[in-house]
């Protein structure tokens, strides 16, 4: 049943209690006995949850007994339930657009504390809709096929396990990784709590996986530098940066690294946190993926010194070249290797671009990069690590090995000075750590925590376990690291807190502390943010749509988000939000099509004069010029209606749908006109 | 010069800017809690960074810490009977360092100390004579108020008087007791004269009429003698006109800066260094004798940690041609109070009795640790305080304490 121009306009009002959410701050009786008195209401009702099945069929029923063409529900957001009763009024035989809905819990009763303020700004907000709807036209929801390949941004476990399992169901996966290995922060760390399993002994077969899997083109040592489109259909633009190796041609037999001029490793090696040692030419770590070699133009000698403004290096040609000599008929050396720039088209993307750890430098009182012996957490996983740089010897840099050490807890979180959030794997990992320092040595291991938060399957039966081996768990946030007077030269450090639980300050003399520093967000997430149009959370973490819901999608459709970039995680979440952001896509592209609102925004072209000014403003280039007409176009399919240019045009001649002109001025004359007192 | 340049300008003038009230004048213990400060204190996570960086902590039977914890139980009168609190000297590392910026310092520990010295029939004598002087005499030495402004005439320039310029000044600058009669605290006063007069800063002193800010009264919330100095202060300061106040006194620059403007001051207030550091590129030139000297610094709480004014001493010290700074072990937010603060000034005595080690022989030995020639201070109480440490702490190299301003001064000329 449509509405046929000149048929009287017949509107159903329905006010939600949400329980009490809303009625305990709204007086929902008296909105809806408001609403009956104004033109064009026939229906006017309150109903507990107007969500529920029996609510939606309480439209339903009344569309087709009272003969309503028009539908207005002040509830909750329309993020929620607009779908919803939508779908209400659709199945009660209207156009859809024919509904409106109204938001009194976030925007009244949520926020207001004065109940009979609250109640009139929701007859208020109420009026504003009745007086819209008459003016809405029925529309349609328009379908757009959608590209069946994803793009996975960052390769880390989350980034690794949705690239696994998308490609094992056949999707074609782009993964883009910025460092020349893939396996981000869980390649670096030695044993996983709560199991103790290695963690390289889990990761590197999925790593393989991805190096091999037909599915999956692996660009490492990569970045995102555009993205334009929409979900569907996202035009998206990789920067491949030279490694001066080719790829295709390298083995890994890495002969160019024991060959190279110079005969020892000199300089700090990434991977290793700056505590061992790498040439020029290097293999990022023994299990990398893609195993091949990569040259560092800041310092090998056949590269100028510093950059070009470009970011390019000059070719000075002044080494002898033993790598080239040693790789032989591979050739796969290129030392005028540049960047390249390509496109790919991908209709779905999931961010998982993980964190950075804190810098204690933030937190001067521990000392860190003032006394050697203080170490990050993630500088230990590599210190205690087989592979690392002491092969798994656990000594501190002056090469002896610790015989007391403090482990500090929430370094750099639940501080108002620093992050203010729990980094919530701290505690556990720092468990894990004492644990793993006691099975390396004799150490008496000291953690200092303030709370020890030990949620999630098995993790405090974890602890509980680890604490019978005998370390001391002092609760007390350590207040101050500072070398022990009485022995200055040995770099004994003391560290002093307050035993909180026995009412005494502690100055417990250490060989090694260990900070637990938290987790914060990447130094480039506000760039990414921008670059893929999401939203951040204010601490910087990516935003997901719901926090509850809605856990890995993201306001912008067609993107999703797994691991640490949408918040601190375990590998245990990480993996499992990636399954998810994965399933997420999935569904999006198995259902072939797109949904796209119709709110989009089109040219009243006998009155456009061509101005152009629109053109330039549209943030998803949407509008072009018609060089024959000399008019202005939207392309329908790119436009997200925003209504930049619908407010911009200065002839008034862009008209967007859902938002017309009529609409708005009649909504703002519902809102301000005077309520009866 | 542009606001870019000068990277001291911006902070300068948000540390004169009054804060938004935390608390007001009128606040007890009993209303704390229903304070904006006070429902911070409901946040307290009872981590102990407060108590473990103390550096009386070893020393308090109620560690900040356990202080909040009672209040908000509703045991803190079992708090006011101890004269633990009384070891507090206002140094403003528990505040500092809390995780939930929860301002002990300057608003919990004063209050309850009100208590405790209010309970505690035996106040230690020393104290009580410092604060009956300042009630008497405005200072707390018990000197002749008349004689307030006397150093002015070994000043070496001229140093006009507030009441005798009729028009509006730039600075009024408030010279503090230690600094108006004490010798050393005169040399800091010369040396301040000196450098306004050499870039021709447009200043003026209130002069005999000047009476202690009272900081020790606040930082104890002795609110009836803190009151009636602030108010009087307050009255003065309305006869004339000013853009902004500087001072050199540490503990003034935190009196103006946190419990005046509850009694309506509303110019931006700048310590001697912030002041300088703002003025850096023309002082530069001017600073042409070499000193050829190793400088540490120590970090005045009050500038320190209450506002966070680390690096402006700092770049003064680093422009005087010849000097090498070297930090201490513990430094900028990690600084070593010299214990005169909270009313520490007078209590040498009682901590003594109590068998506390004195906090500035503690930081004299972090001193002489690192090879300085010069300690250099920015607060008046420290020139005596870190003095007599050295008369008691050995060391083989010898070491003088220096006011920034003095350093500054004499590389002048
Ligand atoms: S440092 Fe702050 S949060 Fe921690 S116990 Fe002290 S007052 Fe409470
Ligand atoms: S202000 Fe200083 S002395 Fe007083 S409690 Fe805090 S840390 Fe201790």
């Amino acid at each position: 049943m449509e509405t046929r121009k000149n048929e009287p306009v017949r509107i159903g009002f329905y006010v939600c209690h949400c329980g009490v959410n809303i009625a305990h701050m709204v007086d929902v009786e008296a909105v809806a006995k408001y609403v009956a008195t104004l033109p064009n209401v026939v229906v006017s009702r309150n109903y507990k949850y107007m969500c529920s099945d029996p609510g939606q069929e309480m439209i339903q029923t009344d569309i087709r007994e009272q003969r309503l063409n028009r539908v207005v529900v002040a509830a909750c957001s329309p993020l929620l339930h607009e779908h919803t009763f939508r779908g209400a009024t659709e199945a009660g035989g209207l156009n859809p657009f024919y509904f409106q809905m109204v938001n009194i819990r976030e925007h009244d009763s949520w926020v207001h504390t004065d109940r009979l303020e609250a109640t009139r700004k929701a007859m208020a907000l109420a009026r504003a809709a009745i007086q819209r709807v008459p003016h809405h036209k029925p529309l349609e929801v328009k379908k757009v096929p959608i590209n069946p390949d994803v793009l996975i941004v960052g390769a880390g476990i989350a980034g690794i396990h949705a690239a696994i399992t998308m490609a094992n169901a056949g999707k074609k996966v782009c993964l883009v990784e910025k460092e020349p290995s893939i396996g981000g922060h869980m390649a670096m760390f030695d044993k996983t709590f709560p199991t103790l399993d290695c963690a390289m002994c889990v990761l590197s077969p999925k790593m393989a996986t991805v190096g091999s899997h037909p599915n999956i083109t692996l660009w490492t040592y990569s970045e995102v530098v555009k993205v334009d489109g929409y979900v569907g259909n996202f035009k998206v633009t990789v920067r491949r940066k030279p490694r001066y190796i080719i790829e295709d041609l390298c083995t890994g037999c890495q002969e160019c690294v024991a060959n190279c001029v110079y005969k020892e490793p000199k300089f700090p090696d990434a991977f290793n946190l700056g505590l061992g040692k790498r040439k020029p030419v290097y293999m990022p770590f023994a299990q990398a993926i893609p195993s091949i070699a990569i040259i560092d133009p800041e310092v090998c000698l056949n590269f100028k010194r510093g950059k070009n403004p470009d970011g390019s290096y000059t070719v000075s040609d002044k080494c002898k070249k033993l790598c080239v000599v040693a790789c032989g008929d591979r050739k796969a050396i290129d030392f005028t290797q540049k960047a390249v720039d390509k496109e790919i088209t991908v209709g779905t993307i999931i961010m998982a671009t993980g964190f950075k750890t804190f810098d204690p430098h933030r937190t001067p009182y521990y000392g860190y990069g003032v006394y050697p012996n203080v170490y990050t957490a993630l500088e230990l996983e590599r210190v205690i690590n087989a592979s690392g740089p002491t092969e798994g010897h656990l000594v501190m840099r002056n090469g002896k090995e610790p015989k007391r050490v403090a482990i500090v807890h929430c370094v750099g979180s639940r501080d108002e000075n620093t992050n203010r959030w729990c980094s919530r794997v701290c505690c556990l990992y720092s468990l894990k750590l004492a644990h793993l320092i006691l099975e390396h040595t004799d150490a008496e291991v000291y953690n200092f925590y303030i709370d020890m938060r030990t949620p999630g399957k098995s993790m405090e039966e974890f602890y509980n376990r680890v604490a019978e081996e005998g370390m001391h768990l002092v609760r007390g946030r350590v207040a101050d690291v500072y070398p022990d007077p009485n022995d200055t030269a040995s770099g004994r450090l003391i560290v002093q807190a307050e035993d909180t639980l026995t009412n005494r300050i502690l100055k417990i003399p250490v060989d090694m502390v260990v900070l637990s520093v938290g987790l914060e967000p990447r130094p480039e997430a506000e760039d990414l943010r921008r670059l893929f149009n999401l939203s951040c959370s204010s601490e910087g973490w990516f935003l997901e749509r719901h926090p509850k819901l809605a856990p890995v999608s993201t306001f912008t459709d067609g993107i999703f988000l797994a691991g640490c970039c949408q918040g601190p995680k375990d590998i245990p979440d990480s993996v499992a939000q990636a399954g998810a952001a994965a399933a997420e896509a999935f569904s999006l592209i198995d259902k072939g099509y797109v949904e796209q609102e119709p709110n989009t925004a089109f040219v009243l072209a006998e009155e456009c004069s061509g101005c152009k000014s629109c053109i330039p403003l549209c943030p998803y280039t949407a509008i072009s010029f018609n060089e024959e007409t000399k008019k202005a176009v939207i392309n329908e399919a790119l436009c997200k209606g925003c209504g930049t240019c619908v407010a911009a045009c200065p002839s008034g001649s862009i008209v967007q749908n859902l938002f017309e002109d009529q609409e708005i001025f009649s909504e703002i004359d519902g809102v301000l006109a005077p309520l009866p007192q | 010069m542009s606001k870019t340049a000068n990277p001291f300008e911006e902070r300068i003038t948000m540390a004169g800017v009054a804060e938004a009230a935390v608390v007001d004048r009128t606040t007890t213990l009993q209303t704390l809690l229903d304070t904006p400060a006070g429902r911070r204190m409901l946040t307290c996570i009872q981590c102990g960074t407060c108590a473990g960086t103390c550096p009386y902590g070893d020393y308090m039977e109620f560690s900040p810490r356990l202080v909040i914890n009672m209040l908000r139980r509703g045991f803190i009168d079992e708090v006011i009977k101890s004269d633990s609190l009384l070891r507090c000297v206002a140094c403003y590392a528990c505040t500092a360092k809390c995780p939930r910026n929860i301002r002990l310092t300057d608003v919990l520990l004063p209050l309850v100390k009100e208590q405790v010295l209010m309970n505690n029939t035996q106040m230690p004598a020393e104290f009580q004579k410092s604060l009956e002087n300042m009630h008497r005499y405005g200072n707390p030495m018990g000197e002749s108020p008349r004689k307030r402004a006397a150093w002015t005439a070994t000043a070496g320039v001229k140093v006009p008087l507030i009441a005798e310029v009729k028009c509006e000044v730039d600075v009024l600058w408030f010279v503090e007791c230690y600094t108006s009669f004490y010798a050393r605290g005169q040399e800091n006063s010369r040396a301040t004269a000196k450098l306004f007069a050499a870039l021709g800063v447009d200043f003026a002193i209130l002069g005999n009429d000047e009476k202690c800010a009272g900081e020790c009264g606040q930082m104890t919330w002795e609110s009836g003698l803190f009151e009636s100095l602030a108010e009087y202060n307050m009255k003065l300061f309305g006869k004339y006109k000013f853009r902004r106040i500087v001072t050199g006194d540490a503990h003034a620059f935190n009196a103006f800066r946190f419990r005046y403007p509850m009694y309506g001051l509303t110019q931006p207030v700048e310590h001697t260094t912030q002041f300088f550091a703002r003025h850096l590129e023309q002082l530069k030139p001017k600073l042409k004798k070499p000193l050829n000297l190793v400088v540490t610094y120590h970090d005045p709480c009050c500038l320190g940690r209450a506002v966070g004014a680390y690096e402006e001493p700092r770049a003064l010290l680093q422009a005087i041609p010849g000097v090498k700074l070297v930090e201490m072990v513990h430094n900028r937010v990690n600084s070593v109070c010299c214990g005169g603060g909270g009313g520490g000034m007078w209590l040498d005595t009682y901590y003594k009795q109590k068998g506390m080690d004195r906090l500035s022989e503690r930081r004299v030995k972090e001193a002489i640790a690192v090879g300085a020639d010069v300690l250099a201070v920015a607060c008046p109480y420290e020139v005596s305080r870190f003095e007599d440490a050295l008369k008691v702490v050995p060391h083989d190299k010898p070491m003088v304490v220096r006011d920034v301003v003095e350093l500054l001064a004499e590389s002048i000329g």
